[in-house]
């Protein structure tokens, strides 16, 4: 049965952004924050960057705010300038990928202003961005969320969200293509691909995906076909998926930007399950300067050499 | 006159065509997503969302062969794909906003080149158009001109009325030639008193208006705060009806391989990205830029027309939220 989520909250937690955002740049603390912006449909939110206080009320926080911002500090975004501090409003998952790039030492702590979100959860597609949220229209990720409130921010507003338990999408989906044959997983994935066609949208919504030129990109050597076609399409999703593994914490973006509707976010849960498995190694709060797949230790497991 | 044809002739007539060996295009929900794809059976056909892809790929495919190449020793072979083996399409329950593309798509497939590929395509297919009666704060249409019962593009034009089946008109000799062909499916006047349509809330653009400031303003700060946002993927290209860019690579070995056309967009950093690293757009703004000159200036400058319908997909779909009604909207203001 549908329930509405109690995203009641999100009013002062939009009041509570805007006077630190205002405070922060008044003070010339950053040149810049970050945030969410309403947008002309009803209900809609878009990123935005701001540079004067005075601005600072346009910004937002509601279900419809489902952008993960942290790409925007990465280097593949050029057009945001990263003179100085900046400021930058994060939900819990946003704040892993924004922790995986510190460990990864593309951005320093102390050259962010972080605003945290306290998330009720966000809407799984912006399609018809005035849906309410409920049981039935929030993300996938929200249902298995464990950052409601992020920790280690330079702030974040006071209120509490009410949470529920909800069923686990995800890991039931794993377990039920775990559970089917090699061959039968292949097909299902050989469908999956086949939808694909290479926009890209998944690369440049992802935190992780800053390389200013991606290896799909080259064409001297070519190292995966550019082509819509299984070929190309399977090799790109593999890649992706394997870079991905060990980092990707989980903000889904990929998923929600698919015009294609392909569940990319599967892939990476089922990465970080192995991850979990053979490392005993998750992406969170704590900043870890090498993830397993970027490290060498003569303890590693070798029995998969034969 | 034959004007009427009932929901069951409709399905009836279509299953009757695809038994036949005809390609019968039509919304289908395919692993999922609601997208125009061959029919096996009338009945799959969804007559009430519009599909995430547009109408053009009848025409303009996602990814098409269009040459292949072996070579053994000093020989090459080269092998045409022949046009004249596409076959005879009928695409059906077509927007308005996709049906009204297609004539703009002619115009650039058979300027300055005849793209045979596209044009034979064309030449094969008769457009059965759809009028709609749901909309969503996405869609405008109605600012562009159009509108949910306009049958630009069309050859024959459905709309539903009340009580079940279309109305039907014909604007071309191919639409005439559908009814005359199958006249056992329709039936004469029909009183029935049309379905409500859908009514788009966008208001007109002033589109000489937009176009005047286009025309002065190719460096302006405004770029920067419509698309510094963009991150450069290219969704909206992809889901446009009327962007048409495609990129030409070979595929394969040295020995044996074909050479492929498929979609691009101006969104990609690549897209301009010359052989020598230099790139002229080299921040996402002048990308963003190039998409919205090239819909209300530079196809206006050469064709007299603008480049989007208004169909509202590129912005439910953009990742980051920009909306092109919004964008053309403010410009109108300046």
């Amino acid at each position: 049965m549908t329930q509405a989520i109690d995203t009641s909250i999100y009013s002062a937690v939009t009041s509570a952004i805007q006077a630190e955002a205002q405070r922060i740049l008044s003070e010339g603390q950053v040149s810049a924050v970050v945030g969410y912006a309403p947008a002309r449909r009803k209900g809609s939110a878009q990123p935005v960057v701001i540079t004067e206080a005075s601005d600072a009320g346009k910004l937002i926080f509601s279900a419809s705010c489902v952008n993960n911002l942290a790409v925007y500090l990465t280097k593949a975004k050029k057009e945001i300038p990263k003179n100085g501090k900046i400021g930058i409003v994060v939900k819990g998952c946003d704040l892993k990928a924004l922790v995986g790039l510190m460990g990864e030492t593309q951005l320093k702590r102390e050259e962010l202003h972080i605003i945290g979100v306290p998330c009720a959860g966000v809407l799984a597609s912006t399609f018809q961005p005035d849906k309410a949220l409920t049981t039935e229209t929030i993300a996938p990720k929200c249902r298995e969320c464990d950052a409601q409130l992020p920790q280690g921010c330079d702030f974040v507003p006071p209120q509490q969200p009410v949470t529920q338990a909800l069923e686990k999408k995800y890991a039931a989906e794993i377990a039920r293509l775990e559970a089917l044959t090699p061959a039968e997983r292949w097909a299902f994935w050989k469908e999956q691909f086949s939808k694909c066609i290479k926009c890209y949208a998944c690369r440049q919504v992802c935190p992780f995906c800053y390389c200013e030129q991606c290896l799909c990109d080259r064409n001297k050597p070519q190292m995966v076909e550019t082509s819509p076609r299984p070929a190309g399409n399977t090799a790109w999703h593999i890649v992706r998926a394997m870079h991905l593994a060990g980092r990707c914490a989980g903000c889904a973006e990929c998923e929600r930007v698919c015009p294609m509707d392909i569940p990319l976010n599967l892939l990476n849960r089922k990465m970080a399950k192995e991850l979990k498995e053979l490392y005993d190694y998750e992406a969170g709060f704590e900043i870890k300067e090498k993830g397993p797949l970027s490290s060498y230790d003569e303890k590693d497991d070798q029995s998969f050499i034969k | 006159m034959q004007n009427f044809i009932s929901e069951q002739n409709l399905n009836t007539l279509l299953d009757k065509l695809i038994a036949a060996g005809k390609r019968v295009v039509a919304p289908r929900l395919t692993a999922g997503t609601v997208l125009y794809e061959p029919l096996q059976k009338a009945e799959q056909m969804v007559h009430d969302e519009l599909p995430r892809r547009s109408a053009k790929e009848t025409f303009f495919p996602v990814c098409e062969d269009i040459m292949s190449y072996e070579k053994e020793g000093q020989q090459v072979r080269l092998t045409d794909i022949d046009p004249n083996s596409f076959p005879e399409t009928i695409l059906v329950g077509v927007r308005p906003c996709d049906a009204a593309a297609v004539p703009v798509l002619d115009a650039v497939f058979s300027w300055d080149y005849r793209d045979e590929f596209f044009l034979k395509r064309r030449d094969k297919t008769t457009i059965i158009g759809l009028a709609c009666t749901t909309a969503d704060d996405a869609c405008f249409c109605t600012a562009l001109g159009l509108s949910p019962a306009d049958p630009k593009g069309s050859d024959l034009f459905l709309t539903p009325v009340e009580g079940g089946g279309y109305t039907c008109e014909t604007f071309t000799e191919k639409g005439e030639q559908f009814i005359a062909s199958h006249g056992s499916f329709f039936s004469g006047q029909s009183d029935a008193k049309t379905l409500p349509l859908a009514q788009p809330q966008t208001d007109k653009f002033d589109l000489k208006k937009v176009k005047a400031w286009l025309d002065e303003h190719f460096e302006d700060p405004a770029w920067d705060s419509i698309a510094t946002r963009c991150v450069g993927c290219g969704a909206c290209a992809f889901v446009c009806p009327a962007c048409h860019c495609f990129d030409i690579v070979d595929e394969g070995t040295e020995k044996k391989g074909k050479r492929r056309k498929s979609w691009d967009a101006c969104g990609f950093w690549k897209f301009t990205h010359h052989a020598s690293g230099h790139n002229p757009r080299d921040q996402q703004p002048k990308r963003y830029r190039n998409r919205i000159m090239h819909k209300f200036k530079y196809y206006d400058d050469k064709f007299g027309q603008t480049l989007c319908t208004g169909c509202g997909r590129c912005i439910r779909i953009c990742p980051v939220g920009i909306d092109i009604a919004a964008i053309v909207e403010e410009i109108s203001k300046k």
